[in-house]
């Protein structure tokens, strides 16, 4: 069990795209090169006018830990488990290689790995955040947009902010109106 | 099984059948919540989600973010990971110059992990990619590892391992033979950017041996403001801003979060808790994209701009007049001189709208306190020295210097650096000396005595004497830790000029164009593999680090080894014991109570912050005040107020070449993924940005045919280089940003001028060349 029951919060304003958190990630779960593997990718929403100026963007993505992973509906050799907690975890040593589940995740956050033949993603960096320890992205993060908090920190920090949750992720804002489908269904109604 | 076709990259994929059935069913599901995505191929899912994610709907609320609670621990010179197992050392990153305290896991005589340090105050636990990417470095395949002599011709790539001794005996063998035959002037030492302390290192030897030596950067990146520092602040204050309690903060040419991520983490902590900030850049990115005012002027006009901000500042009457009538002189000189540069001119000058200025100029003065951060983005225009001027006088004006969340002077009591002549020998420069040194009286603020560090050989004016034997030939040179076959401009002359010589020594740790035109190569340690006690204002304004060697690849050896055993066998005399570093520590320590023994058991040492350092002591000026009509130009005959000067080419002041070549050139700006030249041998980050990418205005590169991600050339009267076109609204439409620090035909140097450098220090106008830029011919698609 995860003891801490935490969630991954992305403060869209303080990310300043530096990759920190994608090459700490990758030396963290040794994805060399050669595996081409990523489990946490930073974008970036290139200048475009909005209010009344110019806005760029930067923000991480990873494993949003799904509640209802198509990943792992897809896999047929059932290495891929929703706990208790609601981590969304890979076994590799189950995984037969077929990237049904790569094709499945809507946000490519499934990532298969070259050298171990087996698909592989973000599982918030378990041993680590086991031990007590938070996720090597967030505590490498410069800007502060990572954070890997309890439901108290959550609330304190989405106070009177734009969120959009997603399984065990929250994207926060102070500037756009997020977007998530569960946002979408509220403003529909 | 059906086919699919991404509907953003145009690659095709197969869905198995069984997968098609799961996606129909979750589709009916949740309509609308997968179907934009999932008709992308996977690996343009992440983009398409976090466009999706951010939308479209601006509606701003405040910004005010708790802090990060980020984990603090005990600091520890080793300890043991209770998961690992691994051994852990403190030490400090020298991946690039900010010097980040870092932590390195050895397990087995190998380094598994390189993280931040967790119980450091300067880096709160953090460290940056290429710092994370360390280890890619250490165990590279291209590491020079064992001491090397050429075999074939010169760079064609044919090497003999050797021995440290025959290598070193072979080097001071012909050095002494060089010198002999060409005079005492005919050899010259070479080094880049500070990665501890023995960068300084390289300048003591050069003292000590009698030579000049050339720095590839300084004078287009740290003299200029150093300089102007010193002259006016009496010391290196506008180089350390204090985000921790600041009320405003402004960023002038800099982009910390790429290339000075300590200071990064700090000045985004400040932003998240509501601090306004202001940023000058010509290009809307990572840090200018957060500014809640962006100053986004044509490139090269630091100094109009900085004019205008005074002007305000004066005129409005926003200084702080209890500061300035007690701690300045000069104040009335620039009065007058401010008065000239009225917002409709600057606007003129700048492009930047002169109300846009006087918003930002009263936010930065009328918030106390405010800190003010600029950087190598001013340095490489038509008068460098001016346009630091401005920046420096900034915080005197505001009565901002020395103040908590203002601009700090660092404090290292004791411990020896730069300015201390016992170290770097200074002293031995003697008048004679002095006037044969390459530059000294072109730009002596760079190559003479009045040097605020020490002199180096001006750039440009050194390749000429190499090519030319004019005023004396030179024929040999030790490179220690410098790309010159890419990183300094005009690529040709430079390679020219290395070609003309006859020996060539590189110290290095990967192999690159430069290393191949070596006759001598000698491994260097990373950071990963040698001791290092270091204190500098890029790293922290009062802290001493560590450094400790973890591991040992090959036969490389430290920076202070390599130089004291070469010494030795030069007889050159005032240098260390080639054997151990720890003498060297231990004088550097000398008159801070502490030893590199006792240092490296506290696992480093920070002095308690002193503020107002200048009421007791006044300002390290000849006047004891700060000046802004400094007395230092006063005595060089110079004007000693800040101009603006126009960029020897531009659409104004050539006309005649902007017909042609109608694009402004700006170039330099640092990416996260790389330092200058070096990384992109480094796999996981060449990921992150493959090619060189070129800035330019979407409405412009419409014009010339060129679409996103199309290969281009550009072209200067100089020369052509190629790169790939990056569309971005965030750039104005008559200037773009030029990738730098890339080889090959990629190579930004291959198109930029060394003419017509800055006054005093002669700095390279990289910031404001003309171009014009072309879709590649034969490129398809």
């Amino acid at each position: 069990m995860n003891p801490t029951g935490k969630k991954m919060v992305v403060v869209v304003d303080c990310c300043v795209g530096c990759h920190a958190c994608e090459i700490a990630c990758r030396q963290e779960n040794n994805l060399t090169h050669e595996t081409g593997s990523k489990w946490c990718r930073v974008i970036t929403v290139k200048p475009r006018k909005a209010g009344d100026g110019l806005r760029a963007d930067y923000l991480p993505t990873l494993c949003l830990h799904c509640d209802e992973p198509l990943c792992l509906q897809s896999c047929p050799a059932g290495a891929i488990t929703k706990r208790a907690d609601g981590l969304v975890l890979v076994d590799a040593e189950r995984c037969d290689g077929c990237r049904l589940c790569v094709c499945a995740c809507p946000y490519g956050a499934m990532s298969f790995n070259e050298v171990t033949q087996a698909a592989g993603k973000c599982n918030f960096c378990l041993e680590r955040s086991e031990s007590g320890i938070e996720p090597s992205c967030v505590q490498h993060c410069l800007g502060g947009a990572l954070r890997y908090v309890g439901t108290e920190e959550l609330d304190e920090i989405t106070r009177g902010k734009h969120t959009a949750f997603f399984g065990r992720v929250c994207y926060v804002s102070s500037l756009w109106k997020l977007f998530s489908p569960s946002n979408n269904e509220r403003r529909q109604k | 099984m059906p086919e699919k076709v991404c509907t953003r990259c145009g690659t095709s994929w197969t869905v198995p059948k069984k997968l098609e059935a799961i996606l129909d069913e979750s589709r009916t599901d949740r309509p609308g919540q997968y179907d934009g995505l999932l008709s992308l191929c996977p690996s343009c899912r992440p983009q398409a989600f976090g466009e999706r994610t951010i939308g479209a709907e601006l509606q701003k609320v405040p910004r005010r973010w708790p802090t990060p609670r980020r984990r603090r621990e005990e600091r520890k010179p080793v300890k043991t990971d209770p998961r690992s197992g691994a051994t852990v050392y403190k030490s400090q990153c020298y991946i690039c110059n900010s010097g980040c305290d870092a932590i390195v896991f050895e397990k087995n005589g190998k380094v598994i992990k390189v993280e931040g340090d967790p119980s450091s105050p300067i880096t709160k636990g953090t460290l940056c990619c290429k710092g994370l990417a360390s280890r890619e470095q250490l165990y590279h395949r291209d590491r020079i590892l064992y001491p090397m002599k050429r075999i074939g011709q010169r760079g064609e790539g044919r090497w003999q391992r050797i021995s440290w001794d025959e290598a070193l005996d072979m080097t001071a063998r012909r050095f002494k033979q060089i010198e002999e035959q060409y005079g005492p002037d005919s050899i010259v030492l070479a080094t880049g950017t500070k990665r501890g302390t023995w960068a300084d290192y390289v300048m003591r030897f050069a003292n000590a041996w009698g030579k000049q030596w050339t720095s590839t950067g300084w004078a287009q990146c740290a003299i200029p403001r150093l300089s102007a520092g010193g002259m006016v602040l009496g010391g290196p204050a506008a180089e350390c801003p204090d985000f921790s309690e600041t009320s405003c903060i402004l960023v002038w040419g800099a982009n910390p979060p790429n290339n000075w991520p300590h200071q990064a983490v700090h000045m985004m902590d400040a932003w998240s808790r509501g601090v306004p900030m202001i940023v000058v850049d010509p290009e809307l990115r990572e840090t200018s994209s957060k500014a809640d005012i962006w100053l986004q002027l044509r490139p090269g006009t630091d100094a109009a701009l900085g004019l205008g901000f005074i002007n305000v500042i004066i005129s409005e009457g926003l200084y702080d007049k209890t500061f300035v009538e007690k701690w300045c002189t000069g104040f009335d000189e620039l009065k007058a001189r401010a008065a000239e540069y009225d917002l409709d001119k600057v606007e003129r000058i700048t492009w930047v709208p002169k109300a846009k200025i006087r918003e930002a100029a009263r936010l930065y003065a009328t918030s106390k306190p405010a800190c003010m951060m600029h950087s190598v983005g001013i340095e490489q225009n038509a008068d460098t020295i001016s346009s630091c001027l401005t920046t420096v006088m900034l915080p005197a004006l505001t009565g901002n210097l020395d103040i908590p969340g203002g601009n700090l002077y660092p404090m290292f009591q004791g411990m020896r650096g730069r300015d201390d002549l016992s170290y770097t020998l200074k002293h031995l420069i003697t008048p004679e000396r002095e006037k044969r040194i390459l530059g000294s009286s072109e730009y002596p603020l760079l190559s003479s005595s009045e040097c605020v560090l020490y002199p180096t050989a001006h750039n440009s004016t050194l390749w000429a004497a190499m090519l030319e034997e004019k005023p004396y030939p030179v024929k040999g040179i030790y490179i220690h830790g410098t790309h010159l076959a890419v990183n300094v401009a005009d690529t040709r002359q430079v390679t020219a000029a290395l070609g003309s010589l006859e020996f060539i020594v590189v110290v290095d740790i990967l192999m690159n164009p430069t290393a191949e035109l070596a006759d001598i190569l000698l491994p260097a340690a990373t950071w990963l593999e040698r001791d290092e006690v270091a204190c500098h204002i890029q790293a922290s304004y009062n802290a001493i680090q560590i450094g400790q060697a973890v591991v040992r690849q090959g036969e490389c050896r430290s920076n202070y080894a390599i130089m004291n055993d070469l010494a030795k066998r030069l007889g050159v005399e005032r240098m260390f014991p080639p054997e151990s570093d720890e003498p060297f520590f231990d004088f550097m320590l000398g008159n801070t109570g502490l030893t590199w023994k006792t240092l490296k058991e506290k696992g480093g040492h920070t002095f308690p912050d002193v503020f107002r350092k200048y009421e007791k002591n006044g300002f390290n000026t000849p006047s004891g005040k700060v000046e802004l009509a400094n007395s230092k130009m006063k005595r060089l005959e110079v004007d000693p107020l800040p101009v603006y000067r126009e960029p020897s080419e531009s659409p104004v002041s050539t006309p005649e070449v902007a017909r042609d070549y109608p694009l402004i050139i700006t170039t330099g700006g640092r990416l996260s993924m790389y330092r200058h030249s070096e990384g992109r041998n480094i796999g996981i980050l060449r990921e992150l940005m493959p090619h060189p990418l070129m800035s330019i205005h979407p409405a412009t590169a419409r014009g010339l045919d060129i679409r996103d991600g199309d290969e281009v050339v550009v072209e200067t009267p100089r020369g052509r280089m190629e790169a790939r076109a990056n569309l971005t609204e965030g750039i104005h439409p008559g200037v773009v940003q030029l990738p730098s620090h890339w080889s090959g035909m990629s190579n930004v140097n291959l198109v930029m001028h060394n003419e017509h450098c800055a006054p005093l220090v002669g700095s390279t106008q990289l910031r404001c060349q003309l171009c014009r830029v072309m879709r590649k011919r034969g490129h398809q698609e």
